[in-house]
Parts: structure tokens; sequence; C-alpha cells
């Protein structure tokens, strides 16, 4: 499944170089583009935070065998919870990762590698969603559900055996 | 697969509904949803969902009165309600009402996640558990066995122990799989919901270890400019596994046994302990006994994490599994690097048969692989092994084979000091650790 790596101007080049470098198969980078479009409706100023669902309405739908994951430096939310990492829509090729909780500002001192991990790990994570995989059981498996950023260190950037058998493409 | 939980939302607002229905199947419920009360009855006898967040508050039927109807209706229901922070007494009034818990809007991601797990877990207890079995095997080739002998017996233990809180230590040489069992043991437990933790501490320096298991606050020393939760703190509620726990430094012990007693953890640096609650799994390739004798292990620590072994054989001490995980490996790498290799021949088999694999399962891997590279046929042959053939001309062929040499000489001249030896290589200790993992080389 080719990628496309969509991302706003507040997420530098080199993240999204190492969230593309770091793809795991199926995943096969596809190409990476600015994001044009504009998301100043989907903020919301009594929270200050963006809101998930309408960002992730702006991202396009892909072309069969194609995933697109839009990346955001913005901080997500949807109505009912304080905040989320990403939002997919399961099985419907696209989805929206945010950078904003994989590094709190109480961690600043974190290490570049320790951040790229957790890009790589969650940008698979988002991906697998949009590709139809749900939470999973195995603790390292990119799909499995991450309470905090630190929870994130705890995984790879691959799929299980299980999930991997899920999703189409060469063995 | 065991057919999803099912779980309906049940709020007025639209796009409250449309966004918690694409986060909640990212958990892997069916989410069904409905506008308000009187849909949301109709749906509950169409299509019987197990679980109902109800926000309180809405136009006409509101939520403590679906809540009743509901009590009534279709009592093994699980009801969940959500509440703006103004009606939080009504939501009392709601679990007095029968309702399973209340989540003031807008809730953590973490705490509702936790919540209708919780809630889910009386209906998928089974088929998780038969799901997580099947999943485990596919990705545990260290733990394969022909059937009978020592693997059979530890798999027994790893039954026995995993339901139940016991510390649990695994010892055996490097490579035959010990966070494998670890592993095993955390999902196969009634904690497997929550996180497994793992820390290797032989990679670590005291310094870098303490604030890696314990976290820090900030300021805590040079280059700590933020709080950080360690991994005793993220294993809360789930399963700690500290692997080389005979690497361990006599202070660290100290701190780690102050935990184990007091469950609760102080970031390095901080004085607000945190309560934790997890299971703890502690590896080592060495004899801790000997450790103990010599000074080098506290026997108070020793006491705390030597409550249950498990003790895993090596390759040689179970020849019958060698067949079958070398068959396994070489299915996994023909597949991966697109070969058609059906098998072995006899002198291959023998050969593997015989090898003592010092690097255990790891190191047969590792000659699979390299094997199937090498094979130009259908079958794989004893030249193919580095430890066979036409001698060791052809095992120094490769790159891989010129480093492992290479490290294993620096290492004996440098008597094992790994600082040392990583400064030699120009490489970092962890890099020259994860080498020695690949290449199986043991300490003495
Ligand atoms: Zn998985
Ligand atoms: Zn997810």
């Amino acid at each position: 499944m080719k990628v496309r790596l969509l991302h706003t101007a507040d997420v530098s080049p080199g993240h999204v170089r190492s969230a593309f470098s770091g793809l795991a198969p199926p995943l096969v980078p596809g190409e990476a583009v600015m994001f044009r479009g504009s998301l100043a409706a989907c903020y919301d100023r009594s929270r200050a935070q963006y809101d998930a669902f309408s960002v992730l309405e702006a991202v396009p739908s892909p072309e069969p065998d194609w995933l697109n994951l839009l990346l955001v430096g913005a901080d997500l939310f949807v109505p009912a919870l304080t905040y989320v990492f990403g939002l997919s829509h399961l099985a419907g090729g696209r989805g929206v990762l945010s950078l904003a909780r994989l590094k709190p500002p109480e961690e600043n001192d974190l290490t570049e590698t320790v951040l790229e991990h957790r890009l790589r790990v969650e940008v698979a994570h988002e991906l697998g969603h949009a590709a139809g995989l749900v939470h999973c059981v195995v603790n390292d498996c990119a799909m499995h559900r991450s309470l905090w950023p630190e929870s994130v260190d705890l995984k790879n950037p691959e799929f299980c055996a299980s999930c991997r058998a899920r999703l189409p493409g060469p063995g | 697969m065991s057919a999803p939980v099912k779980l309906m939302i049940v709020d007025d607002e639209p796009h409250l509904r449309s966004s918690l229905t694409f986060w909640f199947r990212e958990e892997g419920y069916d989410v069904l949803s409905a506008g308000g009360g009187r849909e949301a009855l109709t749906t509950l006898v169409r299509e019987a969902p197990q679980i109902l967040l109800v926000d309180i508050k809405m136009p006409g039927m509101d939520g403590l009165e679906v809540l009743r109807k509901v009590r009534e209706t279709s009592p093994e229901t699980t009801v969940i309600i959500m509440t703006a922070y103004a009606s939080v007494e009504t939501a009392i009034q709601a679990l007095k009402d029968g309702a399973y818990d209340y989540i003031v809007k807008p809730f953590d991601p973490e705490s509702v996640s936790r919540l209708v797990k919780k809630a889910a877990e009386r209906y998928t207890l089974l088929s998780e558990n038969r799901e997580l079995k099947a999943r485990i095997s596919a990705s545990e080739p260290a733990l394969i066995t022909a059937g009978g002998g020592p693997m059979a017996h530890v798999l027994e233990l790893v039954d026995q122990v995993a339901p139940t809180d016991t510390s649990v230590l695994v010892t055996g040489e490097s490579g035959t799989g010990k966070e494998l069992v670890a592993r095993l043991i955390h999902s196969r437990s009634p904690r497997r919901f929550g996180p497994l933790s793992v820390v290797n501490c032989g990679a670590l320096s005291e310094g870098v270890l303490e604030s890696e298991l314990f976290g820090h606050e900030k300021g805590a020393f040079t280059g700590a400019a933020a709080r950080r939760r360690g991994k005793v703190e993220v294993a809360h509620e789930g399963t700690l596994f500290l692997d080389e726990i005979g690497d361990v430094p006599p202070k660290v012990q100290v701190d780690l046994l102050r935990v184990l007693q007091e469950k609760q953890v102080t970031r390095v640096g901080g004085n607000q302990p945190v309560p934790v609650d997890f299971r703890l799994v502690t590896a080592t390739h060495r004899d801790l006994e000997d450790e103990v004798a010599a000074g080098r292990f506290r026997q108070d620590f020793f006491f705390r994490i030597h409550v249950f072994v498990i003790e895993l054989p090596a390759l040689r001490d179970r020849q019958a599994d060698i067949p079958v995980l070398a068959q396994y490996f070489l299915g996994r790498f023909a597949t991966a690097m697109n070969r058609k290799i059906g098998g072995f021949s006899p002198a291959a088999l023998a050969a593997m048969t015989e090898y003592p694999w010092p690097g255990n399962v790891r190191e047969l891997q590792n000659a699979i692989e390299r094997a199937v590279v090498l094979c130009k046929g259908d079958t794989i042959e004893a030249s193919h092994f580095p430890f066979s053939g036409p001698g060791p001309a052809a095992a120094s062929l490769t790159l891989a084979s010129a480093e492992e040499a290479h490290i294993r000489k620096i290492l004996s001249t440098m008597g094992f000091n790994i600082a040392q030896a990583a400064r030699a290589l120009e490489i970092d200790r962890v890099t020259l650790y994860n080498k020695m993992r690949k290449f199986g080389i043991d300490r003495p």
C-alpha cells in the first residue's frame, strides 16, 4: 500500500522524512506533499485546539491502494474528549496525526531519536487504522493503544504478524 | 475473529456522535449511534448493543429516563452516562438508578478507553483470550516445540504462574527466548490489557538506568530540562519486565527494592511519590546465587525477585525441537526473500542437530537466514552453515561474520569491559550491546 504523507507547514521536513523512511511493510513510501487546504474552520477558539473530525474531513480520499495521512503540528480534539493523538476513517484510507502530544511541553528535553521513534510508531498506527486495523492486544505492535506518549516508546513502528496478515499486500 | 462488542452512542449532537463513533471504531468496537432516547430504545431492540453511552441532557427523553427504560427492558445492558460538569449531581442519581458509571465531558481518552474496556471485558473475556493465544503463538518462534520435552514444561509453568500476581524470574542462556516468556506471562495474565513496560538493565549506565526506571523531574540533573515518567510508572496496571537484572548496580537494587515494598515510585529529583501497581518479571543469563555469594547482588533484593523461577533450556538441550524451529525459520525467510526452498538435506539436518548453538534460538535464526541467502537450489545443504561445510573460509566471506569476529576479538582484548570495547570500536554502548545480542555473544 502506497503512502501519501500530507503535512502542514508547521511540520519540519526532517520529521516528514523520518516518518517516511521508517515505514514498515506492507506500507511503502509514495509521496510527501505540503497540504494546501485551509484548516482555519477547524479551529475551536474556546478550546484552543483543532477539531480532529473536521480536519479529517479536509483530508482527500485516496485512489485505490493508496493511503492519505495528514501530519499536523497542531493539537487535536474531538468534542467529548480532551485530546486525541490522531483520528482515522477506519478502512477509509485516510487519517490525521498530530505531533503536539508526541512531544508534550513538559518533555522538552526529549531527544530527537525518541521523538522520531514515536512519530514512526504513530504514523504506522494511524495508517493501520486507515487501512482497516483496529487496536491490537500485542503490546509492542504499532496498533496497540497507547495511553501516554511515554507508552508509545514501548511499541515498535511495525505490525505484529497477526495485524500484518489482515493487511493487503505481499506476505 | 470473535464478534466485536456493540456499543451505542446516544447524544443529540450529531458532530459529537460522528467523532466518537470514529474514535471507538479504532478501538475495535462495533459502533452504532442514536440522536435521542426514542431512537436509542428502538435500536436497542433491533441491534442489541451491549454497552450504551448516554448523554444525560437531551431534549425530549433525557438520559435518566433512557437509563430507567433500559434497566427495565434489557437489564444485562451496560449503561455509561455522559455528563457536563454542571450536572454531576444528576449523574450520581444515575448511579443509584443502575448506571455502570458516569464520565464528565470532555473526558481523557485514556480514562474513557479504560472504563469502556472494563465494561466490555464482561462480554469479551473468553473470546479475547482465544484470540490473544492465536496472535502470540504466531509471533513467538523460540517457544515452538515438537511436543513434550523441556520447552513444553516451561509452557506449563507459564500457564501456572501467569494468572497470579507472583514475581517471576526467568533464567537461561542468551538467545533462549527469555523476553518472549516474559511477554507470554503478561499476555496470559489478568493484566494483559495494561502495558508491558520493558527495561534492558544491562545496556544502561547507572545514572541513565535510574532515570529510565524511575523517571525524573525537571532540573533533576544536567539535561533534565523536563519531567519524564519512568518505565516503572508506565507499567502501572500492567507488567514491569526487567531484563538482565543481574547487571543492575547495588544502589539501583536498593531503590527497586523500596519501590517493590512501598508500591510507589518517586521520580529522580522529585519528592512526591506516585502509587504504582504492577507485576514484576525479571530475567538474567547470570547465576544470581553466585552473584549474591560474590557480594555483587544484594540478598534481600534476590529474595524479593526469586519467588517463582522459570529456567529456559538451551537449544542443545532440546534437540528434538531443532528441525521444527529450522523449518519454521526457513518458511519465514524463504517467503520474505521470495525463494522456493523446500527443506534441508539429511547432512544439513545432522549438522544442525550436532552443533551446540551457543547463541541458541537467535543464532539458529541467523544461521537459517544466512543459509537462505547462500542457497541457490531448492534444498539447504550443510555447506550453507558457517559451522560446517568446506571450512572456515566460507564463513568469513560475509561482512556480518567479519564484524562478529572483530567484535569478539576486541571484547576479549578488553576483558569484556563494554565501555572500553565500545570506545575502541567507536560505537556507543547500546549499539555494542545490540550487536552482542545479535551475534549471541555472552559476557563470560
Ligand atoms: Zn498487532
Ligand atoms: Zn488508535
